[in-house]
């Protein structure tokens, strides 16, 4: 039974390429969440506080941007040749866009890096939120730029294979995951119009010295037009395992065709304008405007809640299908030794579990009551740092012998390895969500004030601290053995059957589902009608305000020239 | 290979053929009977979905408690 590399080598080697640096970059941006653990809960310092930024900058752009982004682009990759059974158009394309985007990711590493290195007069301590006023390194912003432009040539090469695929097919559905990636691409299209503008229009030519100044307002809002959609970009390859290949690991079927399609046309539709949900403490953004990016936010629920169904009535079949009875009991009868499944299926139980903190984030009255506290951190753990991350990780055992005609090293050891990540997430961002509650704040290394005691509702800050250095640890231990064993699965030797790789037919199919579903250019429509009404006034606003390069008065200014006014009005004040 | 509907003796016919016990992603081996679309009842999922809705609710209360009984208002007032 010839398994993917043995049908298609040159695409299986382009995926094989992604997925090195996607690893490589997990391996570091792991060491760096270890460090920041550690050093934050004050159980070991091995560098100055002063260094804490470039690590923090170095943990989210490796873990949040290039991990996971090489690894869609490898999972794309493999989903749109093997559902559309034709090799890609242009293999020197592929290799054009793994070229440029491997090139950008250095770039923007060794940008921050060298932050490490007082030597070199490098560094790029602007975070994964890299807006003004924050400023970079031009090589940082030049190497996000590019990484932008692979990733667009790695959606062109999917879609002209899909071009070509429709040439010969021109009466068939789109195969479901090539549906899932033309949707993915086209919301990523539109969403990184925000960023590209941001960085190549504003921080280059600013972090260059061409201009003095930018609007800060401005390039903030363009970053979270991003910013909030590239979230969806990192889950919507979860998504594509889960409704997939999960199904089929847990001895089952997609329980609906259909109702997957409309779960990706309706993330093309709501991903992008829900940004402004991350500025509702921002001044200069009008009330209103924030009230509509909460509803489109909430709207984003129905698909998730969509698939929490789909995708837990598809594992029930499987579980079914191999004996299972009773409503809770049929859970036991799950190949939860399979560490492929097993790691899915905990990334899933842990985005429910996100979709709570998800939803209080949300909430314009009670996001205020955690917006920059530890709790927003425990949030994102959940989701892109369990459900994507430990999703891609355990895909990876399924995923990889496919490339290498190489069976697993050690399925014990994957196991182990996804349900420590289990178990360290859930230490971690239990006490992170409740350190957030307390109002711990985030993004500093010393997150203690003298005088001030913060109080907890459960258990005791030591605890929580305690919660978050043990969990690291194990986060960290996790994440090396998952490098262990697929180094030790490369260099196996090739065997004949190294997977099980068919995926099994839907339940229902996709051939009784309305033809509009495959219409990609009315979504697409739709969603750019949905960006222009959230966006355009308040970036008019914007830009009224303070002018597209923010030539206006600064604050300290306004405080010099009021100084005498001010020190009248002190007394009075402190009175 | 794909995902695209295919017939169940073209899905089933090559188990006999895979390696059993090791390789991941091995767990149409152990199937005990075929399900279809219209005998496939999903009752445990109704009962975990309504027990997620449960715990939501559940929170949301913890959250009431802390947002506007244990500190005060921080939006109002």
């Amino acid at each position: 039974m010839a398994t993917f590399v043995d049908r298609y080598p040159e695409e299986a080697s382009v995926v094989k390429a992604t997925l090195v640096v996607s690893f490589l970059s997990l391996g570091i941006g792991a060491l760096f969440g270890l460090v920041q653990a550690l050093h934050r809960t004050g159980y070991l310092r091995i560098l100055d506080s002063v260094d804490y930024y470039t690590v923090l900058t170095g943990h989210g752009v490796l873990l949040a941007l290039v991990f996971t982004i090489f690894f869609l682009m490898g999972l794309f990759t493999w989903a749109v040749v093997q559902s559309l059974e034709r090799p890609l158009p242009d293999i020197r394309l592929s290799w054009a866009w793994v070229g440029l985007t491997t090139t950008g990711a250095v770039f923007a590493a060794v940008a921050i890096l060298a932050g490490l290195v007082p030597s070199i007069d490098m560094s790029a301590d602007v975070l994964y939120t890299f807006y003004a006023p924050l400023m970079g390194h031009p090589l940082f912003y030049i190497g996000l730029a590019m990484f932008i432009v692979g990733t667009w040539l790695a959606g062109a090469d999917w879609f002209l294979a899909y071009r070509d695929w429709r040439g010969d097919n021109p009466d068939e559905r789109i195969p479901l995951q090539t549906f899932m990636v033309l949707t993915t691409m086209l919301m990523w299209y539109l969403a990184t119009l925000g960023v590209a503008v941001s960085t190549v229009f504003f921080l280059i030519p600013w972090s260059f010295g061409w201009v003095e100044t930018v609007n800060p307002l401005l390039t903030r809002t363009l970053f979270w037009f991003f910013g909030h959609p590239v979230v969806y970009f990192w889950l919507m390859p979860a998504y594509m395992l889960w409704y997939t290949v999960l199904p089929k690991l847990a001895g089952g079927r997609l329980f609906s065709d259909p109702l997957a399609r409309v779960v990706f046309v309706l993330f093309l539709l709501l991903s992008t304008p829900v940004g402004i949900h991350h500025q509702y403490l921002d001044p200069g953004i009008a009330e209103g405007f924030k009230f509509i990016a909460m509803t489109n936010t909430m709207f984003l629920l129905l698909p998730s809640l969509l698939t929490a169904f789909t995708v837990v009535a598809s594992i029930e079949h499987g579980a079914r299908q191999r004996g299972g009875e009773g409503y809770i009991k049929w859970l036991g009868a799950l190949p939860w030794r399979d560490p492929a499944f097993t790691g899915m299926a905990l990334a899933g139980a842990m985005f429910a579990a996100g979709g709570f903190s998800g939803m209080i984030n949300a909430g314009m009255n009670i996001n205020y009551l955690i917006h920059n506290t530890l709790w927003v951190p425990g949030h994102f753990h959940l989701t892109v740092g369990t459900a994507v991350a430990l999703t891609m990780m355990a895909g990876s055992y399924w995923l990889v012998p496919q490339l290498t005609g190489k069976r697993l090293y050690s399925r014990p050891i994957g196991l182990l390895q996804v349900v420590l990540w289990f178990v360290g997430m859930v230490l971690m961002s239990n006490a992170m969500h409740r350190g957030g509650l307390a109002g711990i704040p985030r993004r500093t290394a010393e997150p203690q004030y003298q005088n001030f005691e913060f109080s907890t509702m459960l258990g005791s800050v030591e605890e929580i601290q305690a919660g978050i250095a043990l969990g690291g640890t194990l986060l960290f231990v996790s994440a090396v053995l998952f490098l262990f064993n697929i180094l030790l699965s490369s260099i196996e030797d090739p065997i004949e059957n190294p997977v099980d790789d068919s995926l099994p037919a839907p339940l229902s199919g996709a051939s009784g589902s309305p033809v509009v579903l495959d219409n990609l250019r009315l979504w697409t429509a739709i969603a750019v009608v949905l960006v222009i009404l959230a966006y355009t006034l308040p970036l008019a606003g914007i830009v009224g305000d303070a002018g597209v390069w923010g030539d206006v008065p600064g604050v300290p200014v306004w405080v010099s020239g009021n100084l005498d006014a001010a020190l009248a009005a002190l007394p009075e004040v402190i009175a | 290979m794909s995902i695209e509907p295919k017939t169940e003796s073209a899905v089933r016919e090559d188990v006999p053929d895979r390696p059993r016990g090791y390789v991941v992603g091995s767990a149409p081996d152990s199937i005990e009977r075929e399900i279809g679309h219209d005998e496939f009842d999903p009752v445990g999922t109704l009962v975990l979905i309504l027990g997620y809705f449960v715990i939501l609710a559940v929170m949301w209360v913890f959250m009431y408690f802390v947002e506007f009984l244990g500190r005060g208002l921080t939006v109002v007032g």
